[in-house]
């Protein structure tokens, strides 16, 4: 599972309010070399909530990208697009979980695949 | 709605559903390829195989041309969900088409693993991405996407307003929302529900198929409606889809067919089994094969 992924995923378990974004539990993680493509870089910066990326990219041991969200203009900076693009599309989690920010559940992640079916006394 | 109560419980359904579809979706790839949906074609032409595969695909372009979905690259969509996705046939079609970002949704393990290869081997994995979930609690955040596509899964779904409400709820403002589905004839004024035979044709397909309940194309307007949805359009392609039951039987019929069934199982070769009471549903008016389109308003202001 792609950053990329995990940046539109949340809990929907009956009664949490704000399920997003999901803690990452990382047994194992692989990096896998992407290619670059800015336009799409370009055209995906608008729909990623920042600090859920950051902070799940550091969960993954990657620690490069700037806490605060860049201004647009940065979207011109070839580093900055390079970072962009690691975090987001060449970092995976191929197995662990992702955990319900409110109430802990773990969702699981095998071979890449989030798991993410709700119980029956979740719904 | 004059739909059925369904018929098992929820977590039995999830299971058949996600057992019915690990068992045949090899079988279904090997002969008919990555598209497990309807082909589309003109009435009265006949078809080889990949005559079939060319209808599949143009099933998709037809949907989006009637959904009004845009090729410009400004208003396109950059992000779309796959719900019922299967082996994310339509998510890498899609995907490829407007260079975007797509989700796929699906309850069988064995389907997002496979649709995850498939990916990887066209070079997509990178925009395309598969989960295990329930279409009716869709595991994201509200106005994700600018297009929502359920191409052949509404059957499967036990809780039509529910199903609908997802849909709705995961549309970002603007988006197109696309429904593709088998549903039974619209009741006339005056009727409550089907006849009792029209019902117990729907019944044995049901539980081939691991399919709920029915509802008329009638009632999905009702709930688009009640979403408070726009541009509502809907239309009855069984016309257009005649060929293909027939086709999917003859195919089952052949060697390959016949021994890759023998080797399945019991869900696949009873599914294989109803492919005839489709036939007969199409034939008596009774099954339509319907698309359901609409658009969720844009924010004012």
């Amino acid at each position: 599972m792609r950053l990329l992924t995990h940046n539109m995923l949340s809990s929907n378990i009956k009664g949490v309010m704000n399920g997003f974004p999901l803690r990452l539990e990382v047994e194992k993680s692989v990096s896998k070399e992407v290619e670059f493509n800015s336009d799409f870089l370009r055209n995906m910066f608008p729909k990623i909530e920042w600090k859920a990326l950051v902070d799940a990219a550091r969960s993954m041991g990657y620690a490069e990208l700037p806490e605060e969200a860049p201004e647009s203009s940065m979207l011109e900076s070839e580093e900055f697009l390079m970072k962009f693009h690691h975090a987001l599309l060449e970092l995976h989690l191929e197995e662990g979980a992702l955990i319900c920010p409110e109430t802990g559940r773990r969702f699981p992640v095998n071979k890449g695949i989030p798991n993410m079916l709700l119980h029956e006394d979740e719904v | 709605m004059a739909a059925a109560a369904p018929r098992v419980g929820t977590e039995a359904l999830q299971k058949g559903i996600a057992e019915l579809y690990d068992e045949s979706s090899g079988i279904w790839e090997d002969i008919w390829g990555d598209h497990m949906h309807h082909g589309f074609y003109d009435p009265d032409v006949q078809s080889s195989i990949s005559d079939h595969r060319n209808a599949q695909i143009r099933m998709i372009e037809e949907t989006l041309r009637f959904g009004g979905v845009s090729e410009d690259p400004v208003k396109r969509p950059m992000t779309i969900v796959d719900v019922g996705c299967g082996i994310g046939g339509s998510s890498r079609y899609l995907a490829r088409k407007y260079g975007a970002k797509c989700q796929g949704i699906t309850l069988s393990p064995v389907q997002a693993q496979r649709a995850h290869s498939l990916a990887l081997d066209c070079g997509l994995a990178d925009r395309v991405s598969f989960q295990v979930a329930d279409a009716l609690n869709q595991p994201f955040p509200d106005e994700q996407f600018d297009l929502v596509w359920s191409m052949e899964s509404g059957e499967h779904m036990p809780d039509k307003t529910k199903f609908v409400s997802e849909l709705a709820r995961v549309a970002a403002p603007g988006a197109s929302i696309i429904i593709v589905t088998w549903c039974h004839r619209d009741l006339s004024p005056g009727e409550d529900s089907l006849l009792p035979e029209e019902k117990d044709l729907l019944n044995k397909i049901c539980d081939a198929y691991y399919l709920p309940t029915w509802c008329s194309t009638a009632d999905y307007v009702n709930l688009l409606q009640s979403h408070s949805l726009q541009d509502i359009k809907t239309a009855d392609w069984s016309e257009y889809v005649a060929p293909f039951w027939p086709a999917v039987i003859r195919s089952a019929l052949t060697w390959k067919g016949l021994t890759s069934l023998l080797r399945s199982g019991w869900k696949t070769i009873k599914g294989a089994l109803a492919m005839p009471w489709m036939i007969e549903g199409y034939q008596k008016n009774l099954i339509k094969f319907a698309i359901i389109t609409c658009r969720k308003p844009e924010l004012i202001g």
